[in-house]
């Protein structure tokens, strides 16, 4: 059998995904990047593959993206991650009607993209040079207040008062920030809320920059937050289109490219 | 810096060897350029080169590209100001000014934006001499002419005094035969770059106008002149220095100056082409000739003037159109696939004009991709993945179109 693997190497997380010959998702694994991601990124597609009992030989084209795609040799390939993000939006949108923007959180970036109707990239910003609206922020705020990264989202919705206002537009003096909040015997609740807002308002300002069109797809690790859903939400004044598999969209953009590379015959 | 200009490229073509050797040679080894004369330092492309020639002195621009000097000069500005500016401060407040041209005799600060009128007085507290050659806000106004005029005609003043000469009709004339020489070498070079498949890559012709800044100018023409003759020769045997299907790029915005090449150097290891650019290291310098046709040494002094307000397309103007007519000009007659937009962090007003020339970029079908960097090398990472996807989107969008 072939099949045809996106290796998506991130700063905070791996994703690798796994196609067959027509396209369909075979499996997918995300784990950390830790500091030997070169290692992590191969260990990761061995597990995947031994899960799936496939062989590294069956595996006919890989395309490495993300951050470290370059020093992933052993691809055959590799693109940007906002090119395999837009492949992989664009071929998991069509179950949604297709989708038009895509908005992605991911560990240290953020970024919106406008698509035309046949998947190509028409326009794209990213945030510049600052980890503030990034998974980054999260993480830093959930460790801030005590709390697990996956419990913001029940935080965002057990508020009884307004969310509250983050100000700093920096990682790390919001940091400051949500201490003096919580020094002030604010619930952890409402802080949560107005952290997910400030990252949602910063997101829609960028999104705008590249101008918003149906459907709004929405992925990356943070989208799997749904606190932070509904703050994007309610800021866009839209519905987001958010994936069963948010982390691993562009990992499948990169499986779908490298499939479509091979079968056109550059493999 | 150089070592990737140089060595990550093949085919390079045999005439920039002058070039790159003259960056080693002034850059990395510290080496004294050789220039007769009196040395008068200018802050940008507004002080006029042929008056100074005229006077018997060399020009040469300190705008600098430098990341050591930048963080230098982070002592003198505040920390969100333009990196160019501080680059050009700290390296001034060094004691080995690079590139090493000797003593300043006169530094010339045309008052273009406010980072560059304030640096003026920090200039003069390291103990420079600095004239202010007082630039007006707008450009169209005949107001606007009749000021500019009479600030290039005090120039001129301040330069005889300096100097202890005289400007004589037939030493201006004969300054601007050598910027004119100069120019109609860079002209021809930049009418090879419409060539498709390229003659010449973006990175190198970037470093042939960065010469110009310090280089002796007759050395620096009759190099350019020989580097025409190679390219002349590339078109004639269908040389192609980019693939076929490189998109084809237009620079525009903070101007690229070296060492810090990394966005047009960036753009070309992605594999695509620097075709033209307009920026003031550049296009914007070199573009326009001086054709004077006054007999009068004062009216050529006027006209001079007007050559220099008129035709700028510096973003510090209240009304810049210019720069819109200028960008859409270029980007169809270099038939470019995409346009590049740099904007260093805190050059406010590269980054004020951003929208309004991305619209109209767009609006007559060109796609724009606005970047802000410094001089610092650590967002390299970050920026090779904005320009590869804009590469790649521009290569899908034309794979489509065909």
């Amino acid at each position: 059998m072939n099949y045809f693997a996106g290796l998506d190497i991130g700063s905070t997380a791996i994703k690798v995904a796994l196609v067959n010959q027509e396209g369909d998702l075979i499996g997918m694994r995300v784990t950390d990047s830790g500091s030997l991601f070169h290692k992590n990124a191969k260990e990761a597609l061995r597990v995947l593959l031994e899960q799936h009992g496939i062989a590294r030989e069956e595996v006919r084209y890989l395309i490495a993206t993300g951050y470290g795609r370059k020093l992933f040799k052993e691809a055959d390939d590799s693109i940007s991650e906002i090119t395999a993000n837009a492949i992989g939006a664009h071929e998991v949108g069509r179950a949604f009607g297709g989708v038009r923007t895509i908005i992605n959180i991911g560990g240290q970036d953020s970024k919106a993209i406008q698509i035309d109707a046949t998947g190509s990239v028409s326009n794209f910003a990213m945030n510049d040079k600052c980890a503030a609206g990034t998974g980054r922020f999260l993480d830093v705020a959930a460790r801030n207040l005590n709390i697990d990264l996956e419990e913001l989202g029940d935080y965002h919705f057990n508020g009884k008062g307004v969310p509250l206002t983050i100000n700093s537009t920096c990682t790390v003096f919001a940091e400051s920030e949500i201490i003096g909040l919580l020094a002030n015997s604010h619930g952890k609740e409402e802080i949560v809320a107005g952290i997910h807002y400030s990252i949602a308002k910063r997101t829609v300002r960028l999104a705008k920059r590249v101008g918003i069109e149906d459907r709004v797809y929405f992925d990356g690790g943070p989208a799997l937050n749904k606190g932070l859903v509904a703050a994007l939400q309610d800021e866009l004044q839209r519905e987001l289109v958010v994936p069963e598999h948010p982390q691993t969209t562009t990992a499948f953009g990169a499986a779908i490219l490298a499939r479509n590379e091979f079968l056109s015959g550059n493999g | 810096m150089l070592d990737r200009i140089v060595d990550d490229f093949d085919d390079n073509p045999a005439a920039m060897t002058y070039f790159y050797d003259l960056f080693r040679r002034i850059y990395c080894q510290g080496e004294p350029v050789e220039r007769k004369g009196m040395q008068v330092g200018t802050t940008c492309i507004h002080a006029p080169e042929e008056l100074i020639y005229a006077f018997g002195a060399n020009p040469v621009r300190l705008c600098n590209g430098s990341y050591h000097y930048d963080q230098i000069g982070a002592d003198f500005m505040p920390a969100k100001s333009c990196s160019l500016v501080k680059a050009t401060l700290g390296m001034l407040s060094s004691e080995n000014v690079i590139p090493k041209v000797g003593k300043l005799d006169l530094i010339v600060n045309p008052t273009t934006c406010d980072q560059k009128k304030k640096a003026s007085a920090m200039m003069s507290a390291m103990g420079y001499a600095v004239y202010n050659l007082e630039l007006p806000p707008a450009k169209e106004s005949e107001a606007a002419r009749v000021y500019w005029q009479r600030s290039v005609r005090e120039f001129t003043n301040q330069l005889r005094i300096v100097t202890g000469k005289k400007l004589t009709k037939k030493n201006l004339m004969a300054a601007m035969a050598k910027t004119s020489r100069a120019q109609v070498a860079f002209r021809t070079l930049h009418n090879f770059r419409r060539v498709a498949p390229s003659l010449i890559l973006g990175k190198d012709a970037f470093l042939v106008t960065n010469a110009y800044f310090f280089d002796d100018i007759e050395r620096w023409t009759a190099s350019v002149e020989a580097l025409n003759i190679e390219l002349a020769q590339r078109e004639k045997d269908g040389f192609c220095a980019a693939q076929k299907k490189a998109p084809r790029i237009l620079f525009t915005g903070s101007p690229p100056i070296f060492p810090n090449l990394k966005l047009p150097l960036v753009i070309e290891e992605a594999g695509g082409v620097v075709v033209v650019d307009e920026t003031c290291s550049a296009n914007r310098m070199l573009y326009d000739m001086t054709s004077v046709d006054e007999w009068l040494v004062n009216d050529m002094v006027d006209s001079l003037a007007d050559k220099y307000l008129k035709p700028c397309t510096c973003p510090i103007f209240t009304n810049n159109d210019d720069r819109i007519r200028r960008l859409l000009d270029l980007a169809k007659s270099f038939a470019v696939d995409g346009i590049v937009y740099q904007t260093f962090a805190g050059c406010q007003v590269y980054e004020m004009e951003q929208r309004s020339v991305a619209d109209a970029l767009n609006k007559a079908g060109f796609c724009m991709l606005a970047v802000e960097t410094d001089y610092s090398p650590d967002d390299m990472g970050q920026l090779t993945t904005r320009i590869e996807a804009f590469l790649e989107s521009i290569k899908s969008r034309k794979r489509k179109a065909a």
